[in-house]
């Protein structure tokens, strides 16, 4: 077994729910991994069978190249920060920092030292004596990651440790949180439904669904080369559209059709095509690929009829229809620009992702 | 600003109308423990002016009876039976708390219905209990039942209290490297203690001051102090004085208890502030 975290034919059933029907995962020693998925994808109960606080019901789990399926979480050389900080109320936060290392046994001059380290790189120096109560939501959520980092742990597993903050903050310690790993350079495993956490944060991603692992991969393979239409719509923001279309060809041209649209494909996706035969299949157009006008010879036109358009500064959102199907585009435009209105708009036909109709699975 | 003066008047009429009526029972106790025979029995009673004397408290501290053997037993009594009810009602109420298992509510409240069996209607039944366990005339008996009679309201209340503290600080303790019991006495007890006291200062209270249960089942040797008292009913006439006397030593312990814990409340309710 290499070293890292490895999840090895895990399986976890409650009682006769089943939540992760198989599961294999390797994470790299030092790896930055982000588990993401919707609610009840299993990603949270994976955290906590690697964390040790749910037992599997097969298979296995090694840390640091060493067996710890029946292990219990002491034994792992885990740290965990909790959605809900869980910092012990009755204690201060130096308390809470150095809980761990008190029931370890470590001598009291080295718990200082080690508080006051991590104290130091969190900014959590003036609020040492402070009780969680009297801090701000961000500051407790630095004193749930100090109470990790005193540990100095093999591993650090996150469990949406962002979701009680508000917007901006979550920004500010999303890049504290990467701060962290390149000093630590810990193996960390990061839960979150979010998936800009993921895509900022992560060096590599695990996209769950209903248990299984649809993608694993680096933020810019999920995003570029998503493998079924689930994880094509989930990364992204404003999500992917999904359009019903077949293939035409004209000669050696081929297009991707629908109801109101018809989209040349481009030589690299033209090869697929050829592969895909005459199956309906779905085209994934991404908001972010739309453009108010032609930029180049990769831009077909395609009709909107808007129904909203939403003013963000420099881009607006428009909620827009093809023929009957609703389609998102983010259209730049500069932050001068009126609101957009129905019309001809373009789109980067490099862009164009397409999978199977009835399986989902991309081309 | 005159709504507001006006308000507070009718506050405060209401609040020390309300005190007096509390307290005048309380009142009418001390002061007729502190008068002679005479004046208590007197036509007119004194409530305010007359001349003290401390002849009742002579009589119960060292003459008649055994006033600290008494005071003992009661005391054995009621710590006793707090202490079990405060372990294995925590201990049930934990459970109850953090197993899921159907029903759980409804044995947690069910708990409560056996609160509504006034002691009276036991008094048989724990007669008859005791005498063929042979334990009756021992201190023993009155701490079990007791602790049988207190701890439905124990498990309901400590219940509610451990159901408020998140699973999270367990959990987080536990990837800590605490053990079942660091987890225990470090994380929950802390966090605990408003519960335990409320609890306490009622199990001692129904310990310290039943009458029916511990009449039936105590002797020369193991009376507790309510029933010491009763012991001035005599065949001769009512020793009011004494049995004042007598009552206002026996509110003394509880009073000094529920100070001590209600100290307690509010540490723990400081201390609390789980979410943020």
């Amino acid at each position: 077994m290499g070293a890292g975290v490895v999840l090895r034919d895990v399986v976890k059933a409650f009682g006769d729910v089943m939540v992760i029907p198989e599961l294999n995962l390797s994470v790299d020693e030092g790896e930055f991994v982000v588990l993401v998925g919707p609610s009840g994808c299993g990603k949270s109960t994976t955290l906590r069978m690697v964390a040790g606080l749910e037992k599997v019901t097969e298979g296995s789990i090694s840390i640091a190249g060493r067996d710890v399926t029946w292990e219990r979480p002491k034994q792992r050389d885990i740290a965990m920060v909790f959605q809900s900080y869980a910092l012990y109320p009755h204690m201060n936060v130096a308390g809470n920092m150095s809980f761990a290392l008190r029931l370890a046994g470590v001598n009291k001059s080295e718990i200082q030292e080690r508080v006051m380290r991590a104290a130091e790189m969190l900014e959590l120096v003036p609020y040492l004596e402070r009780k969680p109560r009297d801090l701000s939501g961000g500051q407790r959520q630095r004193v749930a990651m100090g109470r990790a980092v005193v540990r100095d742990a093999y591993c650090f597993l996150f469990d949406e440790p962002l979701s009680n903050l508000d917007a901006k903050l979550r920004a500010s310690m999303r890049t504290e949180l990467s701060l962290l790993h390149q000093k630590l350079a810990r193996t960390m495993i990061y839960v979150t439904h979010d998936q800009i956490e993921a895509m900022t944060m992560a060096d590599r991603i695990v996209i769950m669904k209903d248990g299984l692992v649809q993608q694993v991969g680096t933020p810019k393979d999920v995003y570029n080369e998503p493998v079924n239409t689930f994880v094509a719509t989930f990364i992204g923001s404003p999500s992917m559209t999904l359009l019903d279309a077949t293939f035409e060809s004209e000669g050696d041209r081929v297009s991707v059709a629908g109801q109101g649209f018809k989209l040349p494909l481009p030589d690299r996706l033209r090869a697929r095509a050829n592969g895909a035969g005459d199956r309906k299949i779905k085209v994934g157009l991404r908001p972010e690929h739309f453009a108010g006008e032609s930029l180049g010879d990769t831009f077909a036109p395609i009709d909107l009829t808007v129904k909203v358009s939403e003013y963000i500064g420099s881009s607006q959102f428009l909620a827009a229809r093809v023929a009957d199907a609703d389609v998102i585009a983010a259209i730049e435009v500069g932050p001068e620009a009126d609101l957009l209105s129905d019309g001809t708009y373009y789109f980067d036909t490099r862009r164009i992702y397409m999978f199977d109709q009835e399986t989902g699975e991309a081309l | 600003m005159k709504n507001d003066a006006v308000r507070q008047i009718y506050y405060y009429t209401a609040l020390i109308l309300l005190a007096c009526i509390s307290l005048a029972p309380i009142w009418v106790m001390i002061a007729t423990s502190l008068k002679d025979e005479v004046t208590v029995q007197g036509a007119t009673p004194l409530w305010f002016f007359f001349v003290p004397t401390l002849e009742n408290y002579q009589t119960i501290l060292f003459g008649r009876g055994k006033f600290d053997t008494y005071l003992m037993n009661s005391i054995i009594v009621a710590v006793s039976a707090t202490f079990l009810t405060l372990s294995l009602g925590g201990f049930c109420a934990y459970a109850l708390a953090r197993n899921r298992f159907a029903g759980r509510h409804f044995l947690a409240n069910a708990t409560l219905l056996v609160r509504m069996v006034p002691p009276a209607v036991l008094a048989v039944p724990a007669f008859a209990f005791v005498t063929l366990s042979g334990i009756d005339n021992d201190l023993a008996a009155l701490t079990f039942l007791y602790t049988a009679i207190s701890l439905p309201f124990a498990i309901w209340l400590l219940f509610g209290f451990y159901k408020q503290i998140p699973i999270e600080l367990e959990e987080a303790a536990v990837v800590d490297g605490a053990t079942p019991l660091q987890v225990f006495f470090r994380v929950l007890m802390p966090l605990m203690t408003s519960g335990y006291a409320v609890a306490g200062i009622f199990t001692f209270r129904i310990a310290w001051n039943e009458f029916i249960l511990a009449l039936l089942l105590t002797g020369r040797n193991t009376r507790t102090l309510p029933v010491a008292a009763a012991g001035f009913l005599t065949e001769e006439g009512v020793e009011w004085g004494r049995i004042m006397a007598m009552g206002t030593l026996i509110v003394i312990p509880p009073l000094l208890f529920t100070f001590f814990a209600a100290k307690q409340i509010i540490a723990g309710m400081t201390a609390g502030a789980v979410k943020g």
